[in-house]
This record gives structure tokens, C-alpha cells and sequence, in this order.
């Protein structure tokens, strides 16, 4: 009997796979796993190759910062465990060059710095560097353009370190990890650090930072780390990878990352849906043979047991081929990319494999065990009574199960419960929307579907008589909708986001220093030079003193680090200090009000950033004491302000009202925008202008900007991705209803109903499902959105009324084209032929 | 209760009441008949008169509302769905109007099929066998939607006398069938019908087709009575 019902599943799915019956099963299936697989492979893929390439921007994978040279047994645990290490003493020390001296930040790295990015140089200040895979030799001292000018050098000028001179060789134009820092440091002078201790300039009582840098596999390192960690000490030692990172590099990996997440999750709603229907309509095709075998004698359990074993062999070839095609998938797309984004193609990542398999299992097994529940409830009276139905009730049991399923399969997967209890709510929330606009529709169709018959009252007929039974597919169609939309909208904010966080002719050359005097000769110098100049900012440099009289602490940076902390200038005792009469580009109060809304007997106010103000505990009301010189300016703070720190624009803590700093004589700051290959002019813009600092970031740009390309372009990729899936998820929930709409019009065209009708009320039937389902979509992906946007991905909520129409339109319009190709085909075939179809 | 029964199907007060929208429906009267082994029984009627309700109940297909069935001593009014399967496997044959057929099974497949699900030995000779004997052995390989009406009703009446069940069900068997089919697939009946001594249960709506039977009973509203008049003489003769 056990034998009977293998042989009787193996021959029943050896037949119908043959003569394209299990297709819709077996096409959902694969393609749930196809999608999981192709976009979890491809995101985790993306995803190391983009770390490995922002990894530039600290060196390294992992970097330790320490105050003390570490044990050396540390760095030989490390290479023993197949880890690569590097090393580069960090210090703030004084250079002389003739009578010129100047405060550098001095940087001697070993050999084998940097394991990650590029150290460039050039043969002449403010020329465009050029790799080098050297270091500064033996004596050898390579500058930053700044210092040349600064300290009037040229090449082969000696410079003094210490009590050692070394020969100025070549102009050090980018270090990887120079962070994104505009005015923060000081200039960089590079030395060997093999010379570095006859220097004496890391004595005692020097701030010195030691750098350790490592590259390796990523559990090598995780395991290295759990090895070190019990070692360090957080006074001393502070480990980093570049995901610490809060640059605007770090931010944009970091959403892309939660985008392609997003994405995969999707994936997996995607697939569990298009199984949904799948398994349904299996279920609904099968209804004939289980009461015929059950009228022939079949026993209940035989009846399970042979359609138990045909869904696991369904679903084992569907894992097979799923699998395979998803591997093909990623690997043509990682392939297709090549050029934009160098993705590893020997890594193997095992997560996603697991994750698609088990949710190909898991949406098959328990999306197929209510259809199959009434599959086997199937009555034998059947064979004699052709209309009857399945007669379980369990439906919401099986709702609540399924969608419990999905919701721990992508909180598995996300190991983020937040982003999965998002897109699980939100799924709630449309098919609740979807339940009420179902019975709406009943109540409405029930008034028009009354009168003549035309394709019009028929299509509501059906809707009307399968609403219910067939929500399932409604819900289908408007889950597949709204998923797009989210991964479409959210693709277009944050590439939107990105592309204004550096637009075209961003500035890459910031200018310091500028006297009052110099200001007019030099604004017509550059607009001779026909290069416009930004804003002119008024500074003056200033010691922070006092909150409300009482003495702020001494600064407790470590120097070496605040080349590495973004964002953080002039929070130490120097401040500097700007003014002016309106608010600042992309800033927002967020407390208090600008002066123009203050009364105008109030003390002299100042605004303060609202992240310095968070770390130094200033409130709204404190009074601010500066000393400017040997003057003393108490200022009242009046406003908390917060700052887009992503943009590269020069961003001030302190903003005074304008009538405290009248007594001043400020020097300006300004910035401008140069193309790269107009770089040659700079020395000759600069030249009239010896004591104006030129600060050149157009380096930092260029790479930031790559970086951002290459992200934006991945998300591009995940995007189409998702698209595509969605579309085939979208033909296959079309096909199958289709199928089950073959012995309708095999019954309408048998009683004389002209093609023309059918075709008409099938489109409009589609039309009015894909409009709802658009509509419906568009409604649960604005709360969707702004669901991710605010607590996911850290932006600003926005609404996108022109969804609101575009996606029922294009719903209806996809939707009732896919329909009215289905329906097409069906009634090329003659009518026996759809007779003899039916099963 | 296994015991050699005097008649193979026997019925006592069976009715069949159905909740509906508006309320039950009574769709069968008290129904009491006996047929004797061997004994081929025409049902007539008016569409929607209870005949298919009364076949369904007689073939432990339905449970009766209230009243007794034995069939071929089988306490069908007892039995729950289960033991009604195991009944029907054993002494039922089936052939319906529409055929019937598992789509994607074979046509030998089909046959087979009662003969896997009763465990008889050597299912496939006697699928071939029984494929021969309505003459479509070289189509033993067709689906059936590759094989005609009137084919198709072969096949199915085939898969019907294989486990070489005690009664055999018809309902309307030529109902979907053109004239010339009809004709074969009638004659095919009732000639295996003899030959295996199968008690036959036919319903149909063909007068022609009822006067083959050795009895007549008409279905009215759910009333079912005797259409006097011959008694087989065949059966009073053997
Ligand atoms: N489960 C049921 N629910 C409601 N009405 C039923 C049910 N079963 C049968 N009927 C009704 O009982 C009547 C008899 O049906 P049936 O036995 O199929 O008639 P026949 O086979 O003589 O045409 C019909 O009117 C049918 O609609
Ligand atoms: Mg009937």
C-alpha cells in the first residue's frame, strides 16, 4: 500500500511535470529561490566588495589605535592567523624649514602601509598625484601642497623634523585614510618610520597615536578581535573597521547596505506570495483526481500520503533548479558589472543558499498545507456532483502561520527585527485595507452587475463571485505592487540623496585666511580667472572658555585620532567663530529662534551645532564665554541648530549674532569649484595671494564620489532585479488564474458567448483587479516608506502623491495586458479543445 | 453480518435531507429496495428528481440521513467515510456521464488505478487485459483528453470491471455520448455485465436503454417506484 502511493506520486509528477502541470508550482517555487538566492548572494557579494573598497578609506579592514607601542606578540598572533599587518606612527610636532616653522601632523608609516587604497604623489605642489607603491626613503620627507606654501619650500629643500633634517623629495598629494575632515588638520608630512625615533619628537609627553592595521578574511578577523579584545584597554586601545564609520562614506554603504537587505527581504515576501497562489491553484487542480481515487476506494491517508510525496518531490526539484538558475543568475549580473564594480567572484557566501532553500521549503510546506488540507477534504461525491468544493475552514490558522513564517524567516535572515516587523505590518495593514475594499466592492457590483449583459456586468460577476474565495489573489497582486514600489521609490530617494550630497561643481578648493584688505583684489583676481567663488565666511579664531562662568575642560583629544574623526572642528578650546545675519544652507533650528525673531534689547546670542551641544551639555539660554585675543565675549545661546554634515560645505559649531563680533577684524573663508583638468591654473590663481591657505579636497571628492557611484550603481542593479522577479511573480499569479478561468470560458464559448464579450469582460475583470491592487499598493507603500525611511534608514520621511495615481494605472495596465494575453491564447483554442482541457 | 446476503443491495427507509440556503430540502422520500445478485436495475427520472442523490447513497459515496443500506451485506449507514472507501474498493465498480478520468494518468494508468489502490496482484496484465477487452489495447498510452468521448467511456468502463467488483454504478454513462457511441459503449456494458455476473445499478434518462434492464424504477421528486410490468426473465430463468 506504501509502495502503491509512491509509485502513484512518482507517476502522477512524472506525468504531469511532463505535460506542463505542475509549471505554475514548480515556476513559483524556482523562482522563490532563484530571487532569494540571486539577490542575497548578490547583496552579500556587493557588500564585501564594498567594504573592501571603502576599507581604503581607514587603510585597512581593521585598524588599532593606541597610545603605546603594543606587545609585538600581538602582531605575530595576528599574522599567525594569516592576517596582514601594517603600521604607522601618528604625531603633532613642529618643522622648521630656514626661519619658517610651522605645526604639521606628521605621519611615518612602515613599509608595508597601506594595506588598503593608495598613497599618492606628485612631482609638483597642486599637480595631480600619482600612485606609488614606495615610501619616502631612507632621510626622505614627503609634503603636502600646503606646507610648500605655507612654509615657502620647493623640492629638495631640507626640511627639520626634530633634531634630524630630511630632504623634501616629493609632493604627498593623498593618503587613503586622511578622513573627510575639511580644515581639521594640520599638513601632512610624511617621513620613514625607521627614522622616526631619531627625531625625538615621540618622547615623553609627546601625544603620539600607534596605528596597527589589518587586513584578512573577515571571521579571521572577527576571531582575531574576540582573541585581542580581553587585552585592550579602552583608555588606551580603541579598534575600528571602516562601519564604525560616520562619514558620508560610511552612511551611503551603510544604506546601500540596508537597501540590498530591503531587497532580499522583498524577495522573500515575493516568493512566499507567489507560492501562495501557486500551491492554491495546485491545490484547486487536483480537486478531480482526489475524489475519483477516493470513489475508487482510496483511503484518506493514501490520498495524503501520495500528494504529500508529490509536493516534496515538487518542491526538491524547484530547490534543484531554483538554485541553479539563482547561481546563474547573480553570477551573470556580478558578471555584467565587471567594469563598475569588481565583485570577487571566488566568494562564496553559504548564508544565502541557506536562506533561499529554506525559504523555498518553508513557503512550499506551509503555504501548500492549507490548499492541501482541502485538497484532501475533497468529498468522493465529487466524481457525481462536479460543483462541490473543499470544505475546511482553517483559513485564518493558516494566514496567522504562513504569515508568522515569513515574518521569522526575514527576521532570521535581516538578524534585524525592526526592518522585518516594518515590511510584516505594513503587509498586514494592505491586506486589512484589501479585505475592506473587497467587501466594498461586493456591496457596489451587487447595484451595477444588475441589467443587461455585457462584459462589464459579467466581469463583475466573476470578481463578485470569486472575491472571497479568491482574495488570495487580489492580495497577491497588490503585495507584488506595493513591494516594487518600495524598492523603486526607495532606490530613487536615496540615489536622490546621494546625488545631492555632492552635486556637479561641488567645491573641491577651500581657501583660509583671507584679510579684509586682500578680500576685493582677490574676488576680481578669480573672476578674471573666470572661477566663481562661494560665500565668504567671516572667522575668527577664539578659545572656548566658559559655560555659564564655568571653566570648560581642557581639550582631551587625542591629537592622532582627530584626523580620523569627522565633523569635529574646532570643538576643542580653539574655536573657530563665525557670524552672520541668516541661517547657513541645510541648516534647521531645532531649538530656540534666529535672531531675526529675537527682541531686539536680548544679549548677543550665538547658535550652537546640535551634536557639540549635546557633548558639552550646552542649553538653550547658557552663556558662552570666548576670549577672542585678549578680549572677552560672553554670548547667550539663543538657538540649537542641526547641521547636514553630508554635504561638503564648511559647517560651523558656534554662529554669533553679527553685533558681538562688530569689534572684530575677522579674516575670510571661502570655497570654490575647479574642473580636474583646469588643476594646472591653481598655482598661478594662488600666487598673488601668499599668506591665503588653500585647502585641495578635490581628491577626497573624486573618491567619495566614486564610491557613491559604484553604490548607487548596485542598487541600480538590485533594483532591476527585484523588478524582474516581480514581473515574472506577476505573470505567473496572471497565468494561474487564467487556468483556473479555462473552464469558465470553456462554458461561456460553448453557450455562444462571441469572443469579442469574453475577451472584453476577461480585460476589464484584469483591469479593475490590476487598478485596486495598484491603488492599494500605492496607500501601503507610503506607509511602508515612511515607516523605513524614519526608522530604518535614517532619513526624511517623504509622500509621493504621483504613485498614487501612476501605480493603479499601471497596475490596471499591466495587470489587464497580462489577462488579455492570457485570455487571447486561450481563445485561439478551439472550444473542444478547452472542453477537454478542463480538468 | 458477513454472512452469504440474500440480496446484494438492500435499503430500508433511506432519506436524504440537505441544509440550504432556504432551509432543508428533503431530497429523497423513505426509499426500500432490494436487488438480488445478478440483477441489472434501470433508475429513470426527471433531471433533478434525486436519481444521482439515490446512486450516491447506494455506492457509499454519501451518508444517508436516516434509514439503513447493505450493501452486499455492508452496513453503509454505519460505516463513516473511511469504511465506506474500503467498501466501495472492494465490491463497487463507477462510470460516470462525464467520464471520469484522471487527466494525467494514462489510459492503462486509469485502469490500473483500482486495481493499486485494492492491492491486487498484477495490476498492468490486467489493465492490458481489461484495455483488449474494450478493444483500445493500442491506445494504452493516450491521456485521455487524446482520446474521443465514446473512447474515453471505454476506458472508464475498463477501469470498472477490473477489480471485478460485486455491483457496478453507471450514472447516465451515455448521457455525453453521440448515437454510434452510445450503441458501443451500451452494448459493451451489458455484454461485460453478463459475462462477470454483475448486478448492475444504472441511471438514465434513455428509454431504450431502461428496457434492457430486467427492472425499472422511476424517480419522481424524490419518490422512488417500481415500473410494473416484465420481470427480467433472464434472471428467473437462470
Ligand atoms: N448537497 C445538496 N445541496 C442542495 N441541493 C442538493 C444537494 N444535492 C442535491 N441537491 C438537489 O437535489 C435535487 C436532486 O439532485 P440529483 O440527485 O442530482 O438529481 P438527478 O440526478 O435526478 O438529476 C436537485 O434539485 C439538486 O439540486
Ligand atoms: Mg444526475
Amino acid at each position: 500500500m506504501n509502495r502503491m502511493s509512491a509509485n502513484l506520486a512518482w507517476r502522477l509528477f512524472r506525468h504531469e511535470a511532463k505535460r506542463g502541470e505542475l509549471t505554475i508550482i514548480l515556476f513559483a517555487i524556482m523562482l522563490s529561490v532563484a530571487a532569494v538566492f540571486s539577490l542575497s548572494m548578490f547583496s552579500e557579494r556587493l557588500q564585501s566588495a564594498l567594504t573592501a573598497q571603502t576599507a581604503a578609506f581607514i587603510a585597512a579592514d581593521r585598524v588599532l589605535d593606541a597610545r603605546h607601542p603594543v606587545d609585538d606578540a600581538w602582531l605575530r598572533e595576528a599574522r599567525q592567523r594569516g592576517i596582514n599587518t601594517a603600521h604607522q606612527v601618528y604625531t603633532r610636532s613642529m618643522v622648521f624649514a630656514g626661519d619658517n616653522m610651522q605645526l604639521v601632523s606628521l605621519r611615518a608609516p612602515d613599509n608595508a602601509y597601506p594595506l588598503k587604497g593608495q598613497v599618492k604623489v606628485a612631482a609638483q605642489p597642486f599637480e595631480p598625484g600619482v600612485t606609488t607603491e614606495a615610501l619616502p626613503g631612507p632621510k626622505e620627507a614627503w609634503i603636502e601642497s600646503r606646507l610648500f606654501q605655507l612654509m615657502g619650500l620647493s623640492i629638495g629643500d631640507v626640511l627639520e623634523v626634530g633634531t634630524q633634517s630630511f630632504q623634501v623629495t616629493k609632493v604627498l598629494s593623498e593618503v587613503p585614510d586622511a578622513g573627510f575632515s575639511l580644515f581639521g588638520g594640520d599638513p601632512k608630512v610624511m617621513i620613514p618610520r625607521a627614522d622616526l625615533e631619531a627625531t625625538g619628537v615621540i618622547g615623553p609627553g609627546a601625544r603620539v597615536t600607534y596605528s596597527y592595521y589589518f587586513t584578512g578574511d573577515s571571521d579571521d578577523l572577527d576571531a582575531y578581535y574576540e582573541w585581542l579584545r580581553p587585552k585592550l584597554d579602552r583608555e588606551i586601545h580603541r579598534w575600528m573597521s571602516v562601519e564604525d564609520d560616520d562619514s558620508p562614506l560610511g552612511r551611503s554603504v551603510g544604506r546601500a547596505e540596508q537597501y540590498f537587505l530591503l531587497a532580499s527581504l522583498l524577495a522573500i515576501v515575493l516568493a512566499a506570495v507567489s507560492i501562495a497562489v501557486a500551491a492554491q491553484r495546485y491545490s484547486q487542480r487536483h480537486y478531480d483526481p482526489v475524489a475519483i481515487m477516493k470513489t475508487l476506494g482510496a483511503s484518506r491517508g493514501m490520498v495524503q500520503r501520495v500528494y504529500l510525496l508529490q509536493i516534496t518531490l515538487i518542491t526538491a526539484l524547484g530547490l534543484l533548479l531554483g538554485g541553479l538558475a539563482g547561481y546563474l543568475i547573480q553570477q551573470g549580473v556580478i558578471w555584467a558589472i565587471a567594469d563598475s564594480v569588481p565583485v570577487d567572484l571566488s566568494a562564496w557566501h553559504w548564508r544565502p543558499l541557506w536562506i533561499a532553500l529554506f525559504t523555498g521549503v518553508i513557503c512550499a510546506v506551509l503555504f501548500s498545507l492549507y490548499p492541501l488540507l482541502k485538497l484532501f477534504s475533497i468529498s468522493p461525491l465529487r466524481v457525481l456532483r462536479r460543483d462541490m468544493g473543499a470544505t475546511v475552514s482553517a483559513r485564518f490558522i493558516q494566514f496567522l502561520a504562513a504569515g508568522s513564517a515569513i515574518l521569522i524567516l526575514m527576521w532570521a535572515y535581516s538578524q534585524n527585527l525592526r526592518l522585518s516587523l516594518i515590511l510584516f505590518l505594513s503587509g498586514i495593514v494592505l491586506v486589512a485595507l484589501l479585505l475592506l475594499v473587497t467587501f466594498g466592492l461586493i456591496a457596489v457590483g451587487r447595484r451595477l452587475g444588475q441589467g443587461k449583459i455585457g462584459a462589464w456586468q459579467l466581469a463583475w460577476a466573476r470578481i463578485k463571485r470569486r472575491a472571497m474565495d479568491n482574495s488570495v489573489q487580489l492580495i497577491s497582486f497588490s503585495v507584488t505592487i506595493m513591494l516594487l514600489l518600495v524598492v523603486l521609490v526607495m532606490r530613487n530617494d536615496m540615489i536622490q540623496q546621494w546625488r545631492d550630497q555632492l552635486p556637479q561643481g561641488t567645491p573641491n578648493y577651500f581657501m583660509i585666511n583671507i584679510t579684509d584688505a586682500q578680500l576685493p583684489t582677490l574676488e576680481q583676481h578669480f573672476a578674471a580667472q573666470n572661477v566663481s567663488l562661494d560665500t565668504f565666511y567671516p572667522v575668527v579664531r577664539a578659545r572656548f572658555v566658559a559655560i555659564n562662568g564655568e571653566q570648560v575642560r581642557t581639550d582631551v583629544r587625542k591629537e592622532g585620532e582627530e584626523e580620523n574623526q569627522r565633523g569635529r572642528d574646532g570643538l576643542g578650546r580653539e574655536a573657530n567663530l563665525t557670524w552672520s545675519d541668516t541661517l547657513q544652507y541645510e541648516n534647521r533650528i531645532t531649538q530656540g529662534v534666529w535672531w531675526s525673531e529675537r527682541p531686539d534689547d536680548a544679549p548677543s546670542g550665538v547658535s550652537v551645532e546640535a551634536r557639540a551641544a549635546e557633548r558639552m551639555d550646552i542649553k538653550l539660554g547658557d552663556v558662552l564665554t570666548f576670549n577672542v585675543g585678549s578680549e572677552v565675549v560672553d554670548v547667550t545661546v539663543s538657538s540649537i541648530r542641526e547641521v547636514n554634515w553630508q554635504t561638503m560645505q564648511p559647517n560651523f559649531f558656534f554662529v554669533l549674532e553679527p553685533q558681538a563680533m562688530a569689534d572684530f577684524l575677522p579674516t575670510y573663508m571661502t570655497s570654490f569649484h575647479l574642473p580636474s583638468d583646469r588643476k594646472p591654473q591653481i598655482t598661478e590663481l594662488m600666487r598673488p595671494f601668499g599668506n591665503v591657505t588653500l585647502f585641495d579636497v578635490d581628491a577626497r571628492i573624486n573618491q567619495l564620489r566614486n564610491i557613491v557611484d559604484q553604490v548607487s550603481m548596485a542598487v541600480e542593479f538590485i533594483l532591476v532585479l527585484v523588478l524582474a522577479a516581480g514581473s515574472l511573480v506577476l505573470i505567473a499569479q496572471v497565468q494561474a488564474s487564467m487556468d483556473e478561468r479555462q473552464q469558465e470560458l470553456a462554458i461561456l464559448r460553448t453557450l455562444g458567448a462571441k469572443g469579442g464579450l469574453i475577451r472584453g469582460s476577461v480585460l476589464v475583470e484584469f483591469l479593475i483587479i490590476g487598478a485596486v491592487a495598484g491603488l492599494m499598493a500605492a496607500l501601503a507603500n507610503e506607509l511602508t516608506l515612511y515607516l523605513l525611511q524614519t526608522q530604518i534608514f535614517q532619513m526624511a520621511g517623504s509622500v509621493h502623491w504621483q504613485y498614487w495615481l501612476v501605480a493603479p494605472l499601471v497596475g490596471a495596465g499591466v495587470v489587464g495586458l497580462l489577462g488579455a494575453a492570457g485570455c487571447w491564447r486561450l481563445l485561439t483554442l478551439n472550444t473542444s479543445t478547452l472542453l477537454r482541457k478542463m480538468v | 453480518m458477513s454472512q452469504s446476503p440474500e440480496y446484494v443491495i438492500k435499503t430500508r427507509d433511506v432519506t436524504k435531507v440537505v441544509d440550504t440556503t432556504e432551509g432543508e430540502l428533503q431530497i429523497l422520500q423513505p426509499i426500500s429496495i432490494d436487488v438480488n445478485p445478478g440483477e441489472t436495475v434501470a433508475i429513470v427520472g426527471a433531471s433533478g428528481s434525486g436519481k444521482s442523490t439515490l446512486l450516491s447513497l447506494l455506492a457509499g459515496l454519501d451518508e444517508v440521513s436516516s434509514g439503513e443500506i447493505f450493501l452486499d451485506g455492508a452496513p453503509l449507514h454505519s460505516l463513516d467515510e473511511e469504511g465506506r472507501a474500503q467498501v466501495r474498493g472492494e465490491k463497487v465498480g463507477f462510470i460516470f456521464q462525464s467520464f471520469m478520468l484522471v487527466q494525467s494518468l494514462t489510459a492503462l494508468e486509469n485502469i490500473m488505478l483500482p486495481a493499486e489502490i485494492a492491492g491486487l496482484e498484477a495490476p498492468r496484465e490486467r489493465a492490458l487485459e481489461a484495455l483488449q477487452q474494450v478493444g483500445l489495447e493500442h491506445r494504452g498510452g493516450h491521456y485521455p483528453n487524446q482520446l474521443s468521448g465514446g473512447e474515453q467511456q471505454r476506458v472508464a468502463i475498463a477501469r470498472a470491471f477490473i477489480t471485478q467488483p460485486r455491483i457496478l454504478f453507471a450514472d447516465e454513462p451515455t448521457g455525453n455520448l453521440d448515437a454510434s457511441n452510445s450503441d458501443k459503449v451500451e452494448k459493451l456494458l451489458f455484454d461485460l455485465n453478463r459475462e462477470s455476473d454483475t448486478t448492475l445499478i444504472l441511471v438514465t434518462h434513455d428509454p431504450s436503454l431502461a428496457q434492457k434492464c430486467d427492472r425499472q424504477l422511476q424517480m419522481q421528486a424524490g419518490v422512488l417506484t417500481e415500473i410494473n410490468g416484465q420481470k427480467a426473465p433472464q434472471r428467473e430463468a437462470s
